[in-house]
């Protein structure tokens, strides 16, 4: 019976280091490896620095215990002096926070300058694989409504799809369901990206003309066809021209500027429509 | 009072697998793929707590998840509703003593909740029919799910058998004998 329960117990940590490994091996970018490195040095170094410090120690420092009272005394103001150090350590990080977070309002305010914005923050993210959906902390009450344009620092992020006072729910361009109207900004090619169900990152061109010269590494901006989306909104790059095998279609992948996993600040365009 | 307390616990429960699913989970991935604990919770409500429970939890459940943050209302409503209709019949056919046995019926429910969830999305939210990548997703996630049933399999058995108790009564002579 013990054992039962003990190996029971044992087969659940077991299962949890796989699960962690796993997460960690399917999400490695393998230009990333050094990480791996730094990883292990973090690791190693606070034990070497330990091992260093007791052969130190041992070695001959007969120092060690001489005036016990002075050192205890030195100790106490030095606690003190960090519990200060560590009170200021916190509100400098608040301000740090609050002030990068007004660096990216106003990076992207002054980016799209000829459109009248409202920032908001990402507040919830769909719980499912198939739909990428977000909420914001704005809505009605702000001057949020239906298919209003969202955008962030790097490029387009989506349209509003359904309003409550005081929050938002934004259809990504990520999303399966999601069409967006594009064009290639060096020739001028127009597209239609999708999003698909498996990529956070990744759109799906196509309605492509045989005879268009996209090329890898082309920028790909919003075409202000459909009336959703204003013209010329940077939405990401081409990373694969794929033909058909008929040569009668060509489809493409772009790669979103924005990285929707990491998505945090965003603007609202209101004065688009 | 023993069921309003379990049905607090339910609540708690549905609040915290949210917030898990909607924070951690979102990083948390295997392969770009998140697990879907709902389908786990809805399993163990079927299984515990009968299929009168399990209709009215997946439906309340199901309509607000659709309201934080689907786009059309009902798809996770029915489907989570259907999978404590699935959960009941599978305690009348199965036991669900077995590890193994949980394990299976978890990775049945996944696969029936997202083939619904996906057919229901292409029929209502027009998404794209993309069979590999929907397959690799399927996959994947009943994996995850199969895992992390593993995982939390101790607190199913722990808790399970008193909520069984408080609702369906002391079934074990009829059912063994």
């Amino acid at each position: 019976m013990y054992n039962h329960k003990k190996n029971g117990f044992l087969g659940i940590i077991i299962t949890v280091i796989i699960l962690i490994i796993l997460v960690i091996v399917t999400n490695m970018e393998t230009s990333k490896l050094y990480n791996f490195e730094n990883v292990i040095s973090k690791i190693i170094l606070p034990v070497q620095n330990v091992i260093t410090y007791l052969q130190n120690k041992i070695s001959g420092n007969t120092t060690f215990f001489a005036d016990m009272d002075q050192l205890k005394q030195e100790n106490q103001e030095l606690k003190e002096k960090n519990s200060q150090l560590e009170q200021q350590l916190r509100e400098l990080e608040i301000i740090k926070a609050e002030n990068e977070t007004l660096k990216q309002y106003q990076a992207l305010a002054e980016k799209y300058q000829s459109y009248k914005t409202i920032p908001a923050y990402v507040i919830n993210r769909d719980i499912t694989n198939y739909s990428k959906i977000l909420v914001i902390n704005v809505g009605k009450d702000d001057g949020v409504e239906e298919n209003m344009t969202v955008i962030a620092d790097e490029g387009l992020v989506g349209n509003i799809i359904s309003v409550t006072s005081n929050t938002a729910k934004v259809q990504t361009i990520v999303d399966s369901a999601s069409s967006t109207s594009a064009l290639t900004s060096s020739t001028r090619d127009s597209m239609v990206c999708k999003g698909t169900i498996d990529g956070t990152s990744t759109l799906k061109a196509t309605y492509i003309a045989i005879d268009s010269n996209i090329i890898e590494g082309d920028s790909v901006e919003t075409s202000g066809l459909g009336g959703i989306y204003p013209k010329g909104i940077h939405i990401g790059k081409v990373t694969k021209v794929t033909e058909g095998k008929n040569k009668i279609d060509k489809t493409v992948e772009v790669e979103t500027a924005v990285n929707f996993d990491r998505l945090e600040t965003v603007l609202i365009i209101t004065n688009h429509n | 009072m023993k069921k309003i307390f379990i049905n607090i616990a339910i609540i708690i429960s549905f609040i915290f697998i949210y917030l898990l699913q909607a924070n951690f989970f979102t990083w948390f991935k295997i392969a770009g793929v998140m697990p879907n604990l709902l389908i786990i919770l809805m399993l163990y409500i079927g299984l515990f707590m009968g299929r009168n429970s399990a209709i009215i939890y997946g439906a309340i459940f199901g309509m607000l998840v659709d309201i934080f943050i689907s786009r059309k209302l009902g798809i996770t409503s029915i489907m989570l509703v259907i999978i404590g209709i699935i959960a009941d019949l599978f305690d009348k056919n199965f036991s669900k003593d077995n590890r193994i046995t949980v394990m299976t019926m978890v990775g049945v429910s996944t696969i029936i909740y997202e083939i619904g969830t996906y057919i229901l999305s292409y029929f209502f939210l027009n998404i794209n029919i993309e069979i590999l990548a929907f397959i690799k997703i399927l996959l994947i996630e009943t994996l995850f799910n199969i895992i992390l049933t593993i995982i939390i399999y101790p607190i199913i058995q722990l808790t399970g058998y008193d909520v069984e108790e408080a609702y369906k009564g002391s079934k074990i002579l009829t059912r063994y004998f």
